[in-house]
């Protein structure tokens, strides 16, 4: 009774509040209202942002967690990796090598496999000479073939499904199929830029492994014709194609094979293959092994942080704003009734409830306009994803970032407290006497 | 013959001190008070502008804790009551009427003279909460008016809502702070009928005021000069 009692009359009196300033009310909830909707949208944006950047770089260097072993080139190295990864699911192995598909003797239209769009702005084409000491020089080639309707590509050889520690985007057809037995015609997977290589030129099937550069590609390299089955988004520039290993395997020759480094992409459960692989590759080759576990989130947090505590203290201002807004109104407003709240407290009113219920009516104004502001940024990022969501895909789908909404409530908070415990405060102080001498 | 059991008195003000501190030097403003009202008494006080009428009352009231002396209510020594009792106490014992009226001008007469029954002291349900409003409000003969805004209503109609206010909880004493003098003669000799007729209830009076004609349709009327209370007119109990 006594506390419910208590409760009933400081609904009663805080509506009585509300309602008799209506108006005024709702004017300082605008300037929290675009207080606290900068908070959301600070940090929607830099949820949003991170998560954007984390989805591009996870599809190039994978999820964070997997490790990634470099293994050495070496005669006995792809044959060791290659049975270490057989039948495991927690682990893949890949290879790349660069190939050149189009018409045949001509020099492809990005000499080296550079994007397309800087493929006029290299010279001309080079062979790389090596002198038995180690030292390297590129010579323009005497007479390179003319250049045509041929794209030089990376091609990524790998033994399963890749996309389990790089989640690429199927944009079209199918995914490679690792069941069944290799077919003599590669089966080719590729990326953005390589398929818009094959959509703006005619390409012929017909491909040539081994770079222009190399000096491999001579008459002497294999020519499979390649089968193209799918386009994936793999958030490479390069013009890549993804093959199956053992269908890329057929047409590398034995000297090429033992001069491919290798990689394993593998889940950090995977812990055998690192030991499996040293006794496969015997003391020499094993103790180079390289392992690196992927840690994007904590390396791009830095950059994003910085960006964030600025946006962050851009909207803290505006929030700031808004809490003076509703202060100033506070205090005003409890300027105007002090006689209303000498009297209440004159007719027995505890003055902590007069406190309470001075403090609660702004909380409650805050936490309304939080609330109405977070819904206003749902609204407003299913919308944008609506409407944008064609030109930018990261807005796509979308799901509205719930620490953007708990944000936005501890601000309604914050500013609710900030805004109604100073008038609070001086309402429990109004001398009761106040009625006699005004 | 029976005894009559010796009721406490409802005031006791014995050597009642309040002293005003604020810049500069601290003036005394009471300097020994003792008063005693019994149940449904009326008393009048009397005293020029500045005398310390106000202060007296709110110190009765329990709006202010006396400096020295002691203040027994119903025989209880209340002199030093945390404010949580105090409240409670105002809102048990006491009705007040002050010479402002004090309407909350976004209520109506009813919800005004309700606001005392709204205060966190127990609860009513709504239809008790208004009988008791309906009751107050024909005991100070406007009835009618119950729906009216204060926007709406003359002076001493304003006036007689605060009466209302103040009679809705059947306190024990009404504590009337110069209530007629915002209020021509007229208006304010009914204001004083009004308040009269609660005491013919049995609700005591303390009615500070200027005017010697309201003064003496009290029981007992007392002058405060120099910091003391001294009797004018004797009443029937002393
Ligand atoms: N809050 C205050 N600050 C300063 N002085 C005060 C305060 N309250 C009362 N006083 C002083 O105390 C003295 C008594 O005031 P009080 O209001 O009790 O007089 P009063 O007898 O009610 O006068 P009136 O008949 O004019 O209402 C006055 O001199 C007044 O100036
Ligand atoms: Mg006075």
């Amino acid at each position: 009774m006594g506390l419910s009692g208590r409760f009933r009359s400081a609904l009663v009196i805080g509506g009585q509040g509300i309602r008799a300033r209506k108006l005024r009310t709702f004017l300082s909830m605008i300037s929290l209202f675009l207080g606290v909707l900068a908070v959301i949208a600070v940090q929607a944006g830099s949820v949003l942002a991170n998560r954007a950047l984390l989805a591009d770089i996870e599809m190039v260097e994978g999820k964070d967690g997997t490790v990634v072993v470099g293994v050495p080139s070496g005669d006995r190295a792809p044959a060791a990796v290659l049975d270490t990864v057989r039948g495991r699911p927690d682990a893949i192995a890949m290879m790349s090598t660069s190939a050149i598909i189009g018409e045949p003797n001509l020099t492809p239209i990005n000499p080296g496999g550079v994007p397309l769009r800087y493929a006029d702005q290299g010279g001309p084409p080079v062979t790389m000479t090596c002198t038995p000491q180690g030292v390297c020089y590129a010579e323009p080639q005497e007479s390179p073939p003319p250049r045509g309707m041929a794209i030089e590509l990376q091609l990524v050889g790998i033994t399963g499904d890749i996309r389990q520690f790089r989640p690429f985007h199927t944009e079209a057809g199918n995914w490679l199929d690792f069941a069944g037995e290799p077919s003599m015609s590669p089966r080719l997977v590729l990326n953005r830029e390589a398929a818009l290589a094959f959509t703006q030129y005619q390409l012929p099937a017909e491909m040539r492994i081994g770079s222009a550069y190399s000096g491999s590609a001579d008459a002497g390299s294999p020519h499979p014709t390649p089968r193209v089955i799918g386009a994936i988004n793999d958030g490479n520039q390069q013009p890549t194609a993804y093959v199956r290993a053992d269908e890329l395997l057929n047409w590398l020759s034995a000297s090429a094979m033992g001069s491919q480094s290798m990689t394993i992409i593998m889940s950090p459960a995977a812990v055998t293959v690192g030991p499996t692989l040293r006794a496969k590759l015997g003391p020499e080759l094993g103790n180079q092994l390289y392992f690196r576990t992927v840690d994007s989130r904590e390396r791009i947090g830095g950059q994003l942080d910085l960006m964030r505590w600025i946006f962050y203290g851009m909207a803290a201002l505006v929030l700031l704003i808004g809490v003076a807004g509703i202060l100033n109104v506070g205090l005003a407003t409890i300027g105007e009734r002090v006689e209303e709240l000498a009297l209440r407290r004159a007719v027995g009113t505890p003055r902590l409830l007069l406190a309470g219920i001075v403090l609660a009516e702004t909380l409650l104004t805050g936490l309304l306009t939080a609330a109405a502001a977070v819904v206003t940024g749902i609204v407003g990022l299913q919308a944008a994803g609506y409407f944008f969501g064609d030109k930018r895909p990261s807005l796509q789908n979308v799901a509205f970032p719930w620490e953007a909404g708990v944000a936005g409530v501890i601000a309604g908070l914050v500013a609710g407290i900030l805004g109604g415990l100073f008038p609070a405060i001086r309402a429990a102080r109004i001398p009761i006497a106040t009625v006699m001498r005004a | 013959m029976t005894a009559i059991p010796i009721q406490p008195p409802l005031i006791q003000l014995s050597g009642v001190t309040k002293t005003l501190k604020g810049q500069g030097e601290p003036r005394p403003i009471l300097s020994g008070v003792d008063l005693t009202v019994r149940a449904g008494e009326s008393v009048a006080i009397l005293g020029r502008s500045g005398s310390g009428k106000s202060t007296l009352l709110s110190l009765i009231g329990l709006f202010d804790r006396p400096d020295g002396g002691q203040y027994l209510l119903h025989g209880r020594d209340i002199s030093r009551i945390p404010e949580r009792r105090a409240a409670r106490l105002r809102s048990q014992e006491f009705g007040f009427v002050f010479q402002r009226f004090f309407l909350l001008k976004h209520l109506t007469a009813m919800q005004n003279v309700a606001m005392a029954l709204v205060n966190g002291q127990g609860w009513l349900p709504r239809r008790k909460r208004r009988a008791k409003v309906m009751t107050a409000l024909e005991q100070v003969g406007i009835a009618h008016l119950a729906k009216h805004r204060p926007a709406r209503l003359s002076g001493g109609e304003q006036q007689r809502v605060a009466i209302a206010r103040a009679l809705v909880r059947e306190p024990r004493v009404l504590l009337a702070d110069e209530p007629t003098g915002a209020l021509d003669t007229e208006t304010g000799a009914l204001v004083i009928d009004v308040l009269h007729a609660a005491t013919d209830r049995g609700c005591g009076l303390i009615l500070v005021t200027h005017d010697h004609a309201h003064a003496n349709r009290m029981g007992r009327v007392v002058r405060l000069s120099d910091g003391l209370l001294v009797p004018e007119r004797a009443g029937v109990f002393s």
